[in-house]
């Protein structure tokens, strides 16, 4: 029987129609999951946290729907091994709960994806490079090593910050997922649109069945959504963010 | 100076409903942003430069309260952004939170409801009053 994704709608959640739309494209059995069936959460087999403004960013972004009684299950799923996928808001709500990096106890963050250091909103076409071996993660098993995938940057709050404790911790427990690249793979600074620490794009807990990444790849999921949109090229054909999908669909089928 | 809403504080009313699916449960939580301005100047001049700047204060929608102390009341804790850089005033988010008889609520209470979700200790920093002893 297939595995379901239950991709979370939280009051402010805006990014769900195109997250699931790939989910589908990749192969996966998705829906949508209102806050208010929250209890259905749990005949899920794996969670989708779109991108979005979950609570208006009530106190902090992520610090209201962390406690939310969707994360309940969420929670509860993904300590029991469920795979977990955060994109943007769906990510930092992941580090509010404390999943990512997963270095304290659950809904005790030690780390958060915070204001840009530009304390202006970002908007802007990146690449974010596979940072860890595929194998590391279930959810970016299928993808190969250095992968590099095109997104879309789309936050005010996408810097990590953490004290240095912390920041150690994620760099020696292999909790850094992806990385901001230039378009050609290489590591650069300058790439990075927030000023986030490690120049971290995304994050692994330590088991691997949960990550968090700020930028969008579901927003360059088709040609048309590519900024490079060249003559010839069939616009509705997937692009450079699908991997990552394709891959978590194919961890949640094995798991 | 503390800049609080004078018309219904959605943010403050989450916080309130949050804290009570916490099992922290409030009567009334008010919530302002406060600057704490660097270099002695009269209470009028520094109301005027807070109240002349459109983007922290609505009259509309404000209202400005003189602190009486550069220091969190009584069931109040504010929370400043570590690392954060300010011109000429520190900033800080002040929450209070009241209990049973609309009272602020003890220094037990505003330290779970802090550590439960008004802080994140990574990017945060949480000011409480000063004890008896620290005074």
């Amino acid at each position: 029987m297939a595995r379901r994704i239950a991709v979370l709608i939280f009051p402010g959640t805006n990014s769900e129609t195109e997250t699931l739309a790939l989910l589908r494209d990749c192969g996966g059995e998705a829906e949508l999951v209102h806050w208010s069936r929250a209890e259905s959460l749990a005949a899920y087999d794996a969670y989708v946290l779109p991108g979005g403004f979950a609570y208006e960013d009530r106190i902090r972004a992520g610090a209201i729907p962390a406690h939310d009684p969707m994360m309940d299950y969420v929670i509860e799923g993904a300590q029991r091994g469920k795979l977990v996928l955060g994109i943007c808001n769906g990510a930092q709500i992941l580090l509010e709960a404390g999943l990512v990096p997963g270095t304290g106890a659950a809904r005790r963050p030690t780390a958060a994806f915070t204001h840009n250091a530009s304390r202006k909103f970002v908007c802007a076409h990146v690449y974010v490079k596979l940072a860890t071996a595929p194998s590391r993660s279930p959810i970016t098993a299928a993808l190969a090593e250095g992968t590099l995938l095109p997104a879309w940057a789309a936050h005010g709050q996408g810097r990590l910050a953490a004290s240095q404790m912390h920041l150690r911790e994620i760099e020696r427990g292999a909790h850094l997922a992806f990385v901001y690249a230039r378009a050609d793979g290489s590591i650069d600074p300058a790439a990075t649109p927030n000023g986030s620490a490690l120049g971290c794009a995304g994050l692994l807990n330590r088991e691997g069945n949960v990550l968090a990444i700020m930028p969008h790849p579901e927003r360059d999921a088709w040609n048309f959504n590519h900024p490079d949109r060249r003559e010839g090229r069939n616009m509705l054909a997937v692009s450079g963010g699908a991997p990552l999908f394709a891959s978590f669909v194919a961890g949640v089928q094995r798991s | 100076m503390a800049v609080g809403l004078k018309i219904p504080d959605n943010e403050a009313y989450t916080a309130l409903t949050a804290l009570e699916r916490l099992g922290i449960p409030l009567a009334r939580v008010e919530r302002s942003a406060i600057y704490v301005f660097q270099a002695p100047a009269p209470e009028d001049e520094l109301a005027a430069r807070v109240t002349r700047n459109e983007s922290v204060f609505n009259p509309n929608k404000h209202r400005l309260r003189v602190l009486d102390a550069n220091a969190p009341r009584s069931g109040e804790v504010w929370i400043e952004e570590i690392g954060a850089r300010w011109v000429d005033a520190d900033r800080y988010v002040g929450w209070r939170l009241f209990g049973a008889g609309d009272r602020p609520v003890d220094r037990a209470t505003l330290a779970a409801a802090t550590e439960l979700l008004l802080c994140n200790p990574a990017i945060e920093r949480a000011h409480f009053p000063k004890t008896e002893e620290e005074r």
